[in-house]
């Protein structure tokens, strides 16, 4: 009884396979009709030529009516003479054509924006492609702000995107490998990968994991590598999503694989380890020393993110003996008026700054300001004046939030901020030891972690010293003779050996 | 049981990752007390008991690279099954398994009653017990390449601690070690025994030979890596007998942990509970290097899964913690398990390597299973 109060709704998939259409224009229409679920904006242009009657198929407000008008219609209309497809493909002036006589290829075409022009008695009809698919023009990127360097991002359009990308690296060996992904929506996946630097085997995993995809449809890049990253239950990301084009150009030529979603405007990078998340393309822009120093202070940014509030509850719940004299009078001083033990202090504080955070990103931005100064000054004075927090906690709160947002990656800066709590809770629990025994727990994951395949603390773990001047600093262009090896490129050299580091004598 | 392991060409590993294995193994909880345990032997040429215990390692770990280079890649379990046949190398196996089990033990409480004695009287030990056993849970289920890579890391996250013997080397007083070879032989060869416990851990290439990638260099490596902890434990106990005066010195159960206490670092006082806290890193390879030993053993030996293995004697170390109330008994056992590693790690390789040496001495290389 059970089973026929819920049983499911069986839904019949059409268009599973394919079959030519009728040859007759008006069953066509109908047919036609009744596979886009009578959807009043497709247009059915009959064009009459003497006795030949010419069907033209598409939607209206997916196509550029400029170029139907001057290149399909027009011509059309003024032709002579018997037509068949192949006198159409020649009169019609659209560069990209192809031939049909599938029901599912001509509907599959139509709703992405082709025409599909059709003789009444005829064996094939021809699909013109006139897509002009709502995007926008070449902006400044938002999420992902640079001083130097070139500021354009991704766009919605896949075209536009790769045209970036292939003006970026004129490199003729660029191979592009397109995917249609989805059963229902179907997107358009492209794989970059320049074929003599990228390691076969990644390349191989990467298309293997995106044809055995089985999904109703992808919304966003980013959905994709959920889908196809290893490891979904770690905090830490395994694939670095990006807007920036040419951040996309050096991990091409790093030896890495772009991936680009239509109708997305972030492009996917793998394999990435844990330094290529820490690795900003303003470091590359500037000279090798104020790049060495500003990975270094993200370093130490991160480090003391992560530590500094939990130590703050560790020291003041259990260790302070640590506490030198004259920090202990003014702490005591601040902690005094506090209700609270230091443990829930510190998590109400850390809760209120990630409401903070998380109500100017969906705040309008003429209301952003003011909220933030509100939240900012207003709420973390009155509090400390309320007795509700002690100021030195709001130091340590301030710098721990700054330190995350360092990361020029906003997916590992959020992994961040989030492994910050259980370490309070151990920290407020088990004092020292427990801060510790997040640590070595964090230490010993972040080893387990693989991204496609290859180990995630690539240069650190599998040592490879040559790497270090790619991942942890910095260093003059004469020493990066070879590409990084943790991506195994194929081809190694980038700049001759000897050219590097020719010496010469005093004055010579 | 196949005397050669091939193991896969991912879970393999470049030779120099042996240096900081044998030295993290080498290293753990028992440096913290070393200077206290030969001084009661050997007085003030402790240091010498040190580093001839080191020389001594240094050719038993000679002997151990020479014995397994006779075969393609095999590791003690292999040898076992190759000099005595099916039935008495599981005896012996099985002796060993329990061995690394009950070091891993003794590691955990010793570590476990030094958090006890410093920062937190009150914690019982089951609850640390729990916490250290899921990290080490964690970490060998991830297999050989996560138990090496912690080693290394932990080896190069805890390093600045050696640094931190600055300070009481201002204080140190030379004249503590002077007249030097006062003491008499038989009280040196009693402080090598007595520093055996702790130098132990060398024996572990035995166990992780089949997986390097570059045979030819592990004894070099080794070399580096014993002679390293060596180095080191000969400077902790040369100052430790500099700093703390005769009577004091034997009455300082951890003298390294009391040399932490006169740290001082811009805002923070009492460096021991750092100290303490950080130690958990310092023997975390060292308990999950004889914990993945102990369950690889089970799998080759017996053909169990190494994962239930692993539960098994999780929950098996945990529940022994309850049954160990008072120092005294805890005492006994860390002397007994002593003993016997030196007997298993010092004079059982060299007598086996004498009885391999005898099976082969007209045959080059054995790469054939039985």
């Amino acid at each position: 009884m059970l089973n026929s109060v819920f049983r499911r709704r069986e839904v019949k998939k059409d268009i599973e396979n394919g079959s030519p259409h009728s040859f007759d224009i008006e069953t066509f229409h109908k047919e036609i009709l009744s596979l886009v679920s009578n959807s009043e904006d497709l247009i059915f242009r009959i064009i009459t030529l003497g006795e030949q009657k010419l069907a033209v198929v598409y939607f209206d407000d997916l196509i550029n009516t400029t170029a139907m008008q001057d290149s399909i219609i027009r011509p059309l209309e003024e032709s002579k003479g018997d037509l068949n497809y192949q006198m159409i493909q020649d009169t019609i002036n659209i560069a990209k054509l192809t031939q049909t006589n599938q029901i599912n290829d001509v509907v599959n075409n139509i709703v992405n924006g082709t025409a599909y022009i059709f003789k009444q008695g005829d064996t094939h009809g021809i699909l013109a492609d006139v897509a002009d698919k709502g995007t926008r023009g070449l902006e400044k990127a938002e999420t992902e702000s640079l001083v130097f360097g070139p500021k354009i991002s991704f766009t919605e359009s896949i075209t536009k995107n790769l045209n970036l990308i292939r003006s970026n690296i004129n490199d003729p060996k660029l191979c592009v490998e397109t995917f249609m992904i989805g059963s229902r929506a179907k997107k358009k996946v492209q794989m970059v990968y320049i074929k003599d630097i990228a390691e076969e085997e990644n390349v191989n995993t990467f298309r293997q994991r995106i044809t055995e995809i089985e999904v109703d449809s992808i919304v966003d890049s980013t959905v994709l590598a959920q889908m196809i990253e290893d490891n979904s239950y770690t905090f830490f990301p395994q694939l670095i999503t990006t807007e920036l084009p040419d951040r996309c150009t050096i991990s091409l030529l790093h030896g890495k694989i772009c991936l680009l979603v239509d109708r997305s405007p972030t492009a996917v990078i793998g394999p990435s380890t844990f330094m290529n998340f820490f690795e900003s393309t303003e470091d590359i822009y500037m000279r090798w020393n104020m790049g060495t120093f500003l990975r270094l202070v993200r370093f130490v940014a991160i480090f003391f993110s992560i530590l500094l509030t939990p130590a703050y509850v560790a020291v003041l719940t259990y260790h302070y003996e640590v506490i030198p004299s004259a920090l202990l009078v003014s702490l005591g001083q601040s902690r005094s008026n506090v209700p609270f033990p230091p443990f829930f202090e510190a998590l109400l504080l850390e809760f209120i700054i990630e409401l903070l955070r998380e109500a100017g990103a969906r705040l309008p931005t003429k209301v952003g300001q003011t909220m933030g100064i509100v939240g900012g000054i207003v709420i973390g004075q009155a509090s400390v004046q309320a007795g509700f927090t002690s100021n030195i906690l709001i130091i340590i709160i301030a710098i721990s939030a700054l330190g995350s947002f360092t990361a020029p990656s906003y997916a590992i800066g959020t992994a961040v901020r989030i492994i910050r709590f259980p370490i309070i809770i151990m920290a407020g629990l088990y004092g020292g030891v427990g801060i510790m025994f997040c640590l070595c727990f964090i230490l010993i994951h972040l080893l387990k972690v693989t991204t496609l395949g290859r180990p995630y603390l690539s240069p650190i773990y599998p040592f490879r010293f040559a790497d270090f001047k790619y991942s942890l600093f910095r260093l003059p262009y004469q020493y990066l003779v070879q590409r990084p090896l943790s991506n195994h490129p194929i081809d190694q050299g980038r700049i001759p050996e000897k050219k590097a580091k020719e010496k010469k004598d005093v004055d010579e | 049981m196949n005397i050669n392991v091939n193991p896969k060409e991912r879970l393999m590993f470049n030779a120099f990752l042996i240096m900081f294995i044998l030295h993290t193994a080498q290293t753990g909880v028992g440096i913290a007390g070393l200077p206290r345990v030969i001084y009661m032997e050997a007085n003030r040429d402790a240091w010498i008991s040190v580093v001839l215990a080191g020389i001594l390692v240094s050719i038993v770990l000679y002997l151990m690279i020479k014995m397994l280079e006779t075969y393609d890649s095999t590791d003690l379990y292999g040898i076992h099954l190759d000099v005595y046949g099916k039935w008495i190398s599981k005896g012996f196996n099985i002796l060993y398994i329990g061995y690394y089990l009950s070091v891993t033990y003794v590691i955990l409480m010793n570590y476990i009653e030094m958090v006890q004695a410093w920062i937190f009287p009150k914690m019982p030990t089951w609850l640390l017990m729990g916490l250290l056993i899921f990290l080490m849970v964690y970490c060998v289920l991830g297999g050989i390449r996560v138990v090496v890579g912690i080693a290394f890391l932990g080896l190069i996250l805890a390093f600045w601690l050696v640094f931190m013997i600055y300070t009481p080397i201002k204080y140190m007083d030379f004249n503590h070690l002077q007249p030097v070879l006062t003491s008499s032989p038989k009280q040196i060869l009693m402080g090598i025994y007595k520093s055996s416990f702790t130098l132990i851990g060398f024996e572990l290439v035995l166990f992780v030979y089949p997986y390097i990638k570059e045979k030819k260099k592990v004894l070099r490596y080794g070399l580096i890596g014993a002679g390293y902890s060596t180095f080191l434990f000969t400077v902790v106990t040369v100052v430790s007998i500099g700093f703390f005066s005769e009577d004091a010195l034997l009455k300082t159960i951890w003298p390294v942990l009391s040399m932490f206490k006169i740290l001082r670092i811009p805002n923070l006082e009492r460096f021991e509970f750092i100290a303490v806290s950080f130690w958990m890193l310092v023997i975390l390879p060292n308990i999950c290097l004889y914990f993945w030993t102990a369950s690889r053993g089970m799998k080759r030996v017996f053909n169990v899964s190494q994962k239930k293995a692993i539960y098994l004697f999780a929950v098996l170390l945990w529940i022994l913690s309850l049954c160990v109330q008072d120092r005294i008994t805890m005492n006994t056992i860390t002397d007994k398990v002593g003993t016997s590693s030196f007997i298993l790690s010092f004079v059982y390789p060299c007598f086996l390597f004498m009885l391999v040496k005898l099976k082969y001495i007209f045959k080059k290389k054995k790469g054939v299973d039985v």
